[in-house]
C-alpha cells in the first residue's frame, strides 16, 4: 500500500564532480556530472590530465628512439603499439621484413591482446563489486608477464620491434613455455565465465546498459570490440588487406548485436579465445629465418655480435646511431591502421628525408570511443557510470597521448 | 597558549620505539598511479608480490583516510594542483614514495607538458627508480622507508622548529 | 569505386578547389583549398566513404608544401575497404576553415584537439574549447616555432610548505 503525496518533490540538479583522483582505477579521468536525484541529466568528460608531449617528443628523436616512446601510449598491450608504429615506418620507406618476424610480431600482439581484455573484464568485474575476477585475471597477466620477460626482457615497457624487424629472437623452447601458458589461459577464462557469464546480478547490472547504435558507432569513429558489440563487421585483421601475414590464420571474428555492456563483455571474452587459437598456429607454422632486414640498407641496426666482431658491423652501427648520419628516408607520409585490442590504432608518420620524423601522430582508438560517453550516460543512473566506463576501456596514456 | 616543547631524551626512547614500530608495520597507503607504473602498482597488490605482508593492505582511496602517498607515473600541469590539494588533504603523519622515473625526475618526458619531478613541490622520501620498477623493487622501497620510520624521534613533530 | 577514379571525379566536379592528386606507398592523397572542404567531404561521404578514422594536422613550416597549416581527414569506405586521405590547406594569416562535425560526431572532439595544438579556428564547431592543455595555457605547442621545453609553465607551481622540519630525512 503506497501513501500518496499530494505535491511531486521539487529537487535540485546537483552537480557532482567525478574527479581525476578517484576510487575506480581507469586512470586519470575527471567528469561533471548534473544529477536529478538519482538520474544523470548531462555528463560532460574532460580530459588532458595525463598530456605528456608525445607528438612534440615525436619531433627530436629518431625512428628507433621513438619505439621505446610508444610502449608508454597503451600500456596494457605495449606490443601492438610497438608493432604498428614499425608496421609505419616500414611501409614509409618501403622495407620488406622476413616471414619469421612478421609470425612473431603476430604471436605478440596476440599474447597482448589476450592480456589486455584480461585486465579490462577484471577492472569491470571490480568496479561492479566481483573482486574475484579480477585477482583471477591479474593471475593470467603474471604468466603473460614472465613469457614477455623471456622474449624481450621486461614485463611492461618492452620496445621489442625495430624499423625493419625485432630486438632480438626468441629463444630456443619458448613455444613450450608458450603452449603451457595458453592451456592456463583457457582455463581461466573458463573459471572467469561461470563467475560472470549466466550470473544474475552481472546481468542485470550490465545488460541495456549503455547502448550503442550502429549509425551512432560510426558517426562517431569508434572502432574494436565496441564497434563490433554493435553489429559492425569490421576487423582490420580480416576485411583490409591484412598486414603482417594476418591471411595465413584462420580465425573467426566475434560480433553481437545488441550493443550493451554486456554485449561488450561476451564480445571480448570471445575474442581471447580466438587469439590462443592464432597463438597455436603461429607456433606450429613458425618458420625459419633471420629477424633483422639486412642492415646495409642503413635502417636497422645490425646484431651486437657483429658489431663487435666485424668491421662492417661497426661501421652499419654508426651509420645508424651517430647524430650526424642516420637513416635517410624519402619524403613523404604513411598511415597504417592496425587491429589492437581497444580498435584501429594506427600512426600517421611524415618525413621530410632527416634522421627524425617531420611528424608522428597517433590515432588513438581510447579518443574516439570515449567521445560517446557523455550521449551514453544520459537517462542512466549514477551506479551505471562505472559500467559503462569500464566497458569503454579507457586508457589514460593513450586518451591523453 | 604556550607550546610544550617535547624534546626527545633517555626517557622517551621506548615510546618512540613502540610508536614506531606500530607506524612502519601498518602505513595506509594512497595510490595515485596515473601511467603505467599504476599497472605495476596493480601488479603489486595482487597476489604474487602481495604488499599485505607488509602491512599495507588497507588501500583508501581517501586521503583523509590514508598515510602513505604512492604517486606512481607522470604528472602533467594539469594534474599538478591535484596532486598538491590531495597532498594538503592528508592528515600528518604522512609520508611520499615517488615510484618511477617520472614522478622522480620526469623520466623520458622532458617536454613543456611533464613536471619534471615531485620533489620540485612536495617532500619526497623514498625514490623507486625503474621505468616502470620491479615489483620486487616498490617492495625494498617500502622496506627503506620501514627503515626510516624506524629511526624517526617525537622531536620531529615540533611546528615550533621549523621557523 | 577505387580511390584513383573517385580522385578524377572529385577533380572533375571541383576543378578550382582541388589543388594536386597525389600517390605515395599505394596510397591516394587529394589536396585541395582549406576553405571548401565541406563540400568535397559531403560529396565524398555520398559516395561511400561512410567513416572518419582520423584528422590531424600538420605545420608545414620547414617542409614546405601549398600553405603553412594543413589539416588531413583519413577516409575509410567500409563496403570497399578503400582509404583515402584529403588534405587540406589554410593559410598562416587566417587559420581559419568549415568544421566537419555535421557530417561525423567524431570531429568534435579531434577539432578541438587540433585547435588546441595548433591554433585553427572550426567556424561551425559546437564548442570550440582547449582539451589537452590547461584552459590557462598560453600558445599553441605542436607548432613548429614553440620551444618542446616549453615556456617555464612547468616550473610555475607553489612549494608546499609542511609546517615542520624532519631532523633526519636527506636533504
Amino acid at each position: 500500500m503506497t501513501r500518496a503525496i499530494e505535491q511531486p518533490l521539487e529537487t535540485d540538479k546537483l552537480v557532482l564532480n567525478f574527479g581525476p583522483q578517484h576510487p575506480s582505477t581507469h586512470g586519470t579521468l575527471r567528469i561533471i556530472m548534473e544529477l536529478e536525484g538519482e538520474t544523470v541529466t548531462k555528463a560532460t568528460p574532460e580530459i588532458g590530465y595525463l598530456h605528456s608531449g608525445f607528438e612534440k617528443l615525436g619531433e627530436d628523436l629518431d625512428f628507433n628512439q621513438y619505439i621505446t616512446i610508444t610502449d608508454r601510449m597503451n600500456y596494457l598491450s605495449p606490443l601492438c603499439n610497438n608493432v604498428a608504429y614499425a608496421l609505419a615506418a616500414e611501409k614509409l620507406i618501403g622495407l620488406e621484413v622476413s616471414q619469421r618476424t612478421e609470425y612473431i610480431r603476430v604471436l605478440m600482439c596476440e599474447l597482448s591482446r589476450i592480456a589486455d581484455h584480461l585486465l579490462n573484464v577484471g577492472m569491470l568485474a571490480v568496479d561492479l563489486g566481483a573482486m574475484t575476477a579480477f585477482l583471477y585475471g591479474f593471475r593470467l597477466r603474471e604468466d603473460i608477464y614472465d613469457l614477455f620477460e623471456i622474449a624481450t626482457g621486461t614485463r611492461l615497457t618492452t620496445s621489442y620491434t625495430l624499423v625493419g624487424g625485432l630486438m632480438r629472437d626468441i629463444p630456443e623452447d619458448y613455444d613450450k613455455a608458450v603452449i603451457k601458458v595458453l592451456d592456463e589461459v583457457v582455463e581461466g577464462v573458463d573459471e572467469i565465465e561461470t563467475l560472470l557469464t549466466k550470473n544474475r546480478i552481472w546481468q542485470d547490472r550490465t545488460k541495456n546498459i549503455g547502448v550503442i547504435s550502429k549509425e551512432d558507432a560510426i558517426s562517431y569513429g569508434i572502432s574494436g570490440p565496441m564497434a563490433r558489440a554493435s553489429g559492425i563487421d569490421w576487423d582490420i585483421r580480416v576485411n583490409e588487406q591484412p598486414y603482417s601475414s594476418y591471411g595465413d590464420f584462420d580465425f573467426d571474428v566475434a560480433i553481437a548485436l545488441n550493443g550493451d555492456v554486456f554485449d561488450r563483455y561476451l564480445v571480448r571474452m570471445e575474442e581471447i579465445c580466438q587469439s590462443v587459437k592464432i597463438c597455436r598456429q603461429a607456433l606450429e607454422k613458425m618458420p625459419e629465418g633471420d629477424v633483422i632486414v639486412d642492415p646495409g640498407l642503413g635502417y636497422s641496426l645490425p646484431p651486437k655480435d657483429e658489431v663487435y666482431n666485424s668491421i662492417e658491423g661497426l661501421i652499419y652501427h654508426f651509420e645508424v646511431t651517430m647524430p650526424n648520419r642516420g637513416m635517410t628516408p624519402p619524403v613523404g607520409e604513411a598511415y597504417v591502421p592496425t587491429e589492437s585490442p581497444n580498435g584501429e590504432l594506427g600512426f600517421y608518420i611524415v618525413s621530410d628525408g632527416n634522421r627524425t620524423p617531420y611528424r608522428v601522430r597517433t590515432r588513438p582508438p581510447s579518443f574516439m570511443n570515449y567521445s560517446i560517453f557523455s550521449k551514453l550516460i544520459e537517462g542512466h543512473m549514477l551506479s551505471d557510470a562505472p559500467a559503462i566506463l569500464g566497458s569503454i576501456n579507457i586508457i589514460a596514456g593513450e586518451l591523453d597521448r | 597558549m604556550i607550546h610544550d616543547d617535547i624534546k626527545s631524551n633517555i626517557l622517551t626512547t621506548k615510546l618512540e620505539q613502540f610508536i614506531n614500530w606500530g607506524r612502519k608495520n601498518s602505513f595506509w597507503p594512497m595510490p595515485f598511479g596515473t601511467a603505467c607504473c599504476g599497472i605495476e602498482f596493480m601488479a603489486v597488490l595482487a597476489a604474487r608480490t602481495d604488499l599485505s605482508r607488509f602491512g599495507a593492505e588497507a588501500i583508501r582511496f581517501s586521503p583523509r583516510q590514508s598515510d602513505l602517498l604512492i604517486v606512481a607515473g607522470r604528472i602533467s600541469i594539469k594534474m599538478m594542483p591535484v596532486l598538491i590539494r590531495i597532498y594538503e588533504q592528508m592528515p600528518e603523519p604522512k609520508w611520499v614514495m615517488a615510484m618511477g622515473a617520472c614522478a622522480s625526475t620526469g623520466g623520458v618526458f622532458d617536454t613543456y607538458s611533464v613536471i619534471q619531478g615531485i620533489d620540485q613541490f612536495i617532500p619526497v622520501d623514498v625514490y623507486v627508480p625503474g621505468c616502470p620498477p620491479r615489483p620486487e623493487g616498490v617492495v625494498e622501497g617500502l622496506m627503506k622507508l620501514q627503515d626510516l620510520v624506524g629511526k624517526e624521534k617525537l622531536s620531529d613533530y615540533d611546528p615550533v622548529q621549523a621557523k | 569505386m577505387p580511390p584513383a577514379t573517385i580522385l578524377s571525379q572529385v577533380k572533375e566536379q571541383f576543378p578550382e578547389t582541388v589543388l594536386a592528386g597525389t600517390e605515395f606507398a599505394g596510397e591516394q592523397i587529394l589536396h585541395v583549398k582549406g576553405q571548401h572542404i565541406l563540400t568535397v567531404l559531403t560529396a565524398l561521404k555520398a559516395d561511400g566513404y561512410n567513416f572518419l578514422a582520423d584528422l590531424t594536422a600538420i605545420d608545414n613550416l620547414t617542409l614546405g608544401g601549398f600553405e603553412r597549416f594543413v589539416v588531413s581527414y583519413h577516409l575509410l569506405c567500409h563496403q570497399s575497404a578503400e582509404r583515402l586521405t584529403v588534405k587540406a590547406y589554410i593559410p598562416e594569416e587566417n587559420p581559419s576553415m568549415p568544421s566537419v562535425e555535421s557530417l561525423w560526431k567524431t570531429a568534435d572532439w579531434q577539432e578541438r584537439e587540433v585547435f588546441d595544438l595548433y591554433g585553427i579556428i572550426f567556424e561551425g564547431h559546437p564548442n570550440l574549447i582547449r582539451i589537452m592543455n590547461p584552459d590557462d595555457f598560453d600558445g599553441y605547442p605542436l607548432r613548429k616555432d614553440y620551444p618542446r621545453l616549453g615556456r617555464k609553465e612547468r616550473d610555475d607551481f607553489p612549494v608546499v610548505d609542511r609546517g615542520i622540519q624532519k631532523k633526519n630525512r636527506p636533504q
